[in-house]
């Protein structure tokens, strides 16, 4: 509920913004944050995870570039990515010391989802419009690292 | 052992997807039928989307409203700008009019006294409220503005000279129409004041005449010429010495 949720927060501040400026990609960058709170406890979140990714893609490319497949893969790949590098950090050292790794893997949510339609097809517009999604993103990955500094924090309480 | 299966589960599902986004990559844009879907897809999206087409709407309407306040006020700022310089203009043609009209309805009258104590400061005329004389009226020597009238009687006028230390009135410099106050200092001298000395392209031998923002004499009447001397004070605004155009040391009768 909450992806389907952020999936239209992003289509609808897309609307409000008219295509004049690049809105971060919420949708994929809350399947990383549930992935990261939720991960090792069982493989079916991850499959949803990936499932859900393909989804959310296939229907922003329905809806936004009109051929379904460029940020499919793209949000595919950043979850196929996510539970990997995820999986090689062994649970207990997931809670301390890796803010960075945290903040890298946010970043790569709202890096390779726009970078796969500017590679395959090219061209300056697309550059820039790839800039100024990057600083956009940017108060969103924040904003969502603190959300997950806070439920961590609490985790740790409990 | 689990985890194991675990990861080939999620390779096997994520490869599996990124096959079929491949896949659909490939073929889709060459369908025919996609682009009916997408229409689809729109049209079931514009239900939720609505309210943020709404806010777009109001939010350009209220800047365009915003930028069309700046533009009207931009314009405002422009149109009375030039406005003060087409009532500036106009007022020197209506008072060349009214000028034109004094001179072809011109009236003389004989000074009958100027006295000594107060030789650059006032006279007095042989015509008064019977000659329909009345307070404020202009009078010219040598079709020059020297001075109005001061007060009135019924067969007689007292008339104030530009050269009194009490007489000022606004002008206006004709070939730049710098606006400014021309002044007498009761010694026979007239000194125009006001001028900004950082702006002011004031030149000797300039035209200066009465300016329209002066309610007692109508705008366009000539004064003189700037001789060129000046001072700047310390508030930034030079003084020029004014010559008058009339000779003020030898006359005798005045016009009206």
């Amino acid at each position: 509920m909450t992806l389907i949720i952020l999936w239209l927060i992003q289509d609808l501040l897309t609307v409000f913004s008219g295509g004049g400026m690049q809105i971060p990609g919420l949708f994929i960058l809350g399947i990383v944050y549930k992935l990261l709170i939720d991960s090792g406890s069982d493989s079916a979140k991850g499959l949803t995870a990936i499932w859900c990714a393909f989804a959310g893609g296939i229907l922003w490319d329905l809806r936004w570039v009109g051929i379904p497949g460029f940020f499919t893969l793209g949000y595919v790949t950043v979850v196929i990515i996510v539970i990997q590098v995820w999986a090689l950090i062994p649970p207990q050292g997931r809670i301390s010391g890796t803010g960075w790794l945290v903040f890298l893997l946010m970043e790569f949510s709202q890096l390779i989802p726009p970078l796969l339609p500017v590679l395959i097809l090219g061209g300056s517009a697309g550059w820039v419009f790839f800039i100024r999604q990057q600083a956009n993103s940017l108060p969103a990955i924040l904003l969502t690292m603190y959300i997950y500094s806070r439920k961590v924090k609490n985790s740790q309480k409990v | 052992m689990d985890n194991t299966r675990n990861t080939s589960r999620e390779w096997a599902h994520g490869l599996t997807a990124l096959i079929i986004a491949l896949f659909l990559l490939g073929v889709s844009s060459g369908l025919g039928v996609m682009k009916s879907i997408v229409d689809i897809w729109g049209t079931v999206l514009s239900i939720p989307e609505y309210p943020a087409l709404i806010m777009r709407e109001v939010y350009l309407h209220w800047r365009s409203r915003s930028q069309s306040q700046d533009f009207l006020n931009d314009e405002v700022t422009r149109l009375k700008e030039e406005n003060a310089k087409l009532r500036i203009d106009l007022a020197r043609v209506s008072g060349e009019k009214s000028y034109s009209v004094t001179s072809s309805d011109v009236r003389s009258a004989r000074v009958t006294l100027r006295a000594p104590m107060s030789w650059w400061s006032e006279i007095r005329i042989d015509r008064g409220e019977h000659d329909r004389i009345t307070q404020g009226l202009a009078i010219f020597s040598d079709g020059y503005l020297i001075g109005r009238v001061s007060s009135v009687s019924l067969m007689s006028s007292w008339a104030e000279l530009i050269t009194s230390p009490s007489f000022m009135i606004p002008v206006v410099i004709e070939e730049t129409r710098e606006l400014g106050v021309v002044m007498g200092n009761g010694d026979g001298n007239v000194y125009l004041r006001y001028i900004p000395a950082s702006k002011g392209a004031a030149r000797a031998g300039m035209n200066i005449s009465t300016a329209m923002i002066g309610e007692q004499l109508p705008p366009g009447l000539p004064i003189g010429k700037i001789t060129g001397e000046f001072a700047v004070g310390p508030d930034g605004y030079a003084t020029y010495k004014v010559e008058p155009g009339a000779d003020l040391s030898r006359f005798y009768t005045v016009s009206y």
